[in-house]
């Protein structure tokens, strides 16, 4: 029962704010889920070209980092949450699949782009998506705009369902080359970059 | 009205205080309400507060509304009547705290919010929000992987009125639902207390002695749950809890309690200074009204750091 009175206030939370969120939609969409109105519209019109024009390499965020995060993430990237936060980067890179793990729900494929044999990056291949960097990575979405955390914490899930519902098949990726594009929150400067990838191209 | 009016006396007081000596110095009187201090972690938000302000040539009136929005209300009139410049405000509800801030607004007092959200925009200056979501998931992480992804668990909820517990119990469920291994067997209130965490805790062990993990809402409620376990001989279930307080601190050291979620309570409450701060001296905080803030996950590996509802370096 509980489930179901709280998907219900949920659904009224999201028709009662949708105007914010959507200033001209026809009838039909004003009854769809606002949140997902608002992913595809911006999620392939703005959002990927937003992430293909700010992306950097992998290989420079990684030097730019070690020489100080802070530096690095002025930069190129962007910070939200305080202390407690990161800063939010695009990064984009080409190389081979190390390792490939569909085992846990949260599956990754990991990717060595120097040609060292080891990992440098990890992709996260869903179905769980750790993290809000899709979200938090440019100013398309502003957490001013949404009535409450929930609703904003909503649309970060939603932008990461989106962008893992393409990826590769599995076992599809272990030892090719792929090149991504996508986004990923780094804290501290020891941290290997977990990246929410928008596009993931495997090589033939 | 007995008490409101005591209030007011003792706000005017307050004023007065801060007013006759410091007059030449004094950049007048913050007013910090917030929930009952009896939780520590609004006591380090008051204390937070207060201490910028202080530092930043404010004299302060500390109130509390014990998360009663009514009372609220009140402390609202007593601090319009004080003729404050700004106030500090963990509101009573997302909703029934709109129409105070607004209050304050329409007479020039700005109000900035810390901890906890309302439902409306444009009506405070700042709203420096806890990530509860975040961190939820971040503590609903953790909670999977000490449990191995399997077993029986138990969930405390807090207050139904707050919404962060809700915010919290959503977070949770977003990351554990996920594993269907992972079975929920009882969920329960218990308002946030220790006392009632513990009598909840007992109850939830006799009906599912094979429990192995509990997750709660909040740090007082996980440590009323791990001392009924502790008390039951079940040393052995995993406890999580939220907040980050010096308590569940010493308990995950001792090997208690296993992990907790910080919420930076105190610098969040001087942020907000600092920006009422900016605020009353230049018309803007040059922020956006709402701004997130994100908890940071405590276990064995980083406790040793917590202080006070902050992390040292």
């Amino acid at each position: 029962m509980k489930p179901i009175l709280f998907a219900t206030g949920l659904v009224v939370v999201f028709s009662l704010s949708g105007c914010k969120l959507v200033k001209t939609e026809s009838a039909t969409e004003a009854a769809a889920d606002p949140i997902a109105t608002l992913v595809s519209k911006t999620f392939e019109a703005k959002l990927v070209p937003a992430l293909s024009e700010k992306a950097i390499d992998v290989a420079v965020l990684r030097s730019a980092v070690t020489a100080g995060l802070d530096d690095a993430g002025s930069k190129y990237g962007l910070r939200v949450g305080g202390a407690g936060g990161g800063w939010n980067f695009a990064v984009k890179g080409k190389g081979k699949v190390v390792v490939e793990n569909r085992d846990t729900k949260a599956a990754v494929a990991e990717v060595d782009v120097d040609g060292d044999g080891k990992s440098d990056v990890i992709l996260q291949l869903g179905p769980v998506v750790k993290g809000t960097a899709l979200r938090d990575v440019t100013p398309l979405y502003d957490f001013s705009t949404f009535r409450d955390q929930i609703e904003y914490a909503r649309l970060g899930r939603a932008l990461n369902d989106r962008a893992v519902s393409t990826v590769p098949a599995d076992g599809s990726m272990k030892g090719k080359t792929v090149q991504f594009l996508g986004a990923t929150v780094i804290r501290s400067a020891g941290e290997k970059p977990l990246v929410t990838p928008v596009s993931i191209e495997t090589a033939p | 009205m007995n008490i409101s009016r005591r209030l007011l006396v003792s706000a005017c007081a307050l004023a007065l205080s801060g007013f006759v000596p410091g007059f030449a110095m004094a950049a007048g009187t913050i007013a910090i309400i917030t929930p009952s201090h009896d939780n520590p972690f609004f006591k380090a938000e008051a204390d937070g507060a207060a201490a910028k302000a202080k530092a930043l040539g404010y004299e302060t009136m500390v109130l509390v509304h014990n998360d009663d929005a009514n009372k609220q209300n009140e402390l609202f009139d007593s601090a319009i009547a004080a003729g404050v410049k700004a106030i500090i405000l963990d509101n009573a509800g997302a909703d029934a705290s709109v129409a105070a801030v607004k209050k304050a607004k329409d007479k020039g007092i700005p109000s900035f919010l810390i901890d906890r959200e309302i439902t409306a925009s444009g009506v405070a200056v700042s709203q420096i929000v806890s990530n509860n979501y975040q961190g939820a998931q971040l503590g609903g992480e953790e909670f999977v992987k000490l449990m191995g992804e399997k077993g029986n668990y138990a969930e405390l909820v807090g207050k139904e009125s707050d919404t962060n517990a809700g915010i919290r119990s959503q977070g949770y469920h977003d990351v554990i639902d996920q594993y269907s291994s992972m079975k929920m067997v009882a969920r329960q209130t218990a308002n946030w207390s220790q006392t009632e965490a513990y009598t909840v805790m007992e109850s939830i062990l006799q009906a599912h002695p094979d429990i192995k993990g509990v997750i709660s809402g909040n740090d007082t409620m996980a440590m009323g749950a791990y001392a009924a376990l502790e008390a039951a001989g079940r040393k052995d279930v995993i406890v999580v809890g939220f907040d980050g307080s010096n308590d569940v601190r010493d308990s995950i050291l001792k090997g208690g309690i296993k992990a907790t979620v910080l919420q930076p309570a105190y610098q969040q409450a001087q942020l907000a200074v600092e920006q009422a701060d900016k605020f009353i001296k230049t018309g803007a905080t040059g922020v956006e009204e709402k701004q997130l803030m994100d908890c940071i996950l405590v276990n064995k590996d980083n406790a040793s750091k917590l202080e006070t509802f902050a992390l040292k370096p």
